[in-house]
């Protein structure tokens, strides 16, 4: 039968097989956090996913945005020609009522003089 | 390649934003890399990298003119990137919920071989734990900026800005495990 002393250095004994190889270094890599060096690697592989030519690539798509209208001026731009078309749209509409009611009175007119006419010309009838 | 000095920065800065586009492709030349640094920190995708930084530099050529203090270059470039990232996360978070089935085809494992040594493997995983505001604050201290910049990046106090470093830290460490279980 063990004794207690024995079935502690068993257990120990198992339980430290399960660390791997470098425990202790990855421990105090973890405690101090990642090192200058870490971050720089980091950096450099940022780095490498620019392709060449970047800032070239850069200026030409910022050329091509500043080529493209603004938001505000296309706002602007719609706005203006809805105003020009409303302007169109009720300049026409008054010049037709306008004609209609130069027609409509030429009309009247005219059914006021051939009624006029009618009214001063002899009665055939009472002759 | 990096301007030398604060004042040949502040000149080189006024060149760009009278329109000089040699000054232009300088700045470019002199941040890219460390732009594309910030992006990699904030997003952990490599395919993201060149697609961000040239949104975040050619947001720099559109706006450059506008801004007040040339000498205030660097804290406004890391403004405009860490905006610029934020708004990529929050893009991706909500094509997550249209598009669920997206997500496996978003979480693109780096190709074998082309990243990782353990500490940096582990680095990248230990990020991707962290609020997005988190891994900037980390990101922007990786870079050099003081706590004053990195208060006035992120439009918050110096006070504000230790407490939560001290807190990205911890997050970051207790994440940090070279040699973890993927």
């Amino acid at each position: 039968m063990k004794t207690e002393d024995q079935a502690w250095r068993d257990l120990q004994a198992h339980a430290s097989a399960q660390l791997r190889a470098g425990f202790a270094e990855r421990a105090l890599r973890a405690a101090r956090g990642p090192q200058d060096a870490t971050w720089r690697q980091l950096n450099a592989h940022a780095a490498r996913q620019l392709r060449p030519g970047f800032a070239e690539r850069v200026l030409r798509a910022a050329r091509a945005v500043a080529e493209v209208p603004s938001l505000s001026s296309q706002f602007a731009l719609s706005a203006a020609t809805a105003a020009f078309c409303l302007a169109a749209v009720i300049f026409v509409q008054d010049r037709s009522a306008q004609l209609a009611d130069e027609r409509n009175l030429a009309d009247w007119e005219r059914i006021v003089l051939s009624a006029q006419d009618a009214q001063d010309a002899p009665d055939n009838d009472s002759i | 390649m990096e301007p030398s000095s604060t004042t040949a920065l502040a000149d080189l800065v006024r060149r760009a934003q009278k329109g000089d586009e040699n000054a232009q492709h300088e700045l470019i030349m002199a941040y890219q890399h460390r732009v594309a640094g910030f992006v990699y920190a904030m997003t952990n995708r490599s395919d993201y990298v060149e697609d961000l930084s040239q949104q975040i530099f050619i947001k720099m050529v559109r706006a450059v003119d506008r801004l007040q203090a040339p000498a205030q270059f660097e804290s406004w470039l890391f403004r405009l990137a860490r905006n610029t990232c934020i708004d990529q996360l929050r893009r991706q978070k909500l094509r997550r919920i249209f598009l669920p089935f997206g997500e496996e085809h978003e979480n693109i494992p780096e190709p074998a071989g082309a990243v990782d040594p353990e500490e940096l493997d582990a680095l990248r995983h230990a990020l991707a734990q962290l609020r997005p505001q988190d891994r900037a604050l980390l990101a922007l201290v990786q870079e050099g900026r003081s706590h004053a910049e990195i208060a006035e990046t992120l439009d918050t106090t110096v006070a504000a800005v230790k407490a939560r470093l001290h807190r990205a830290r911890e997050h970051l460490r207790e994440h940090y495990q070279p040699d973890h279980e993927n």
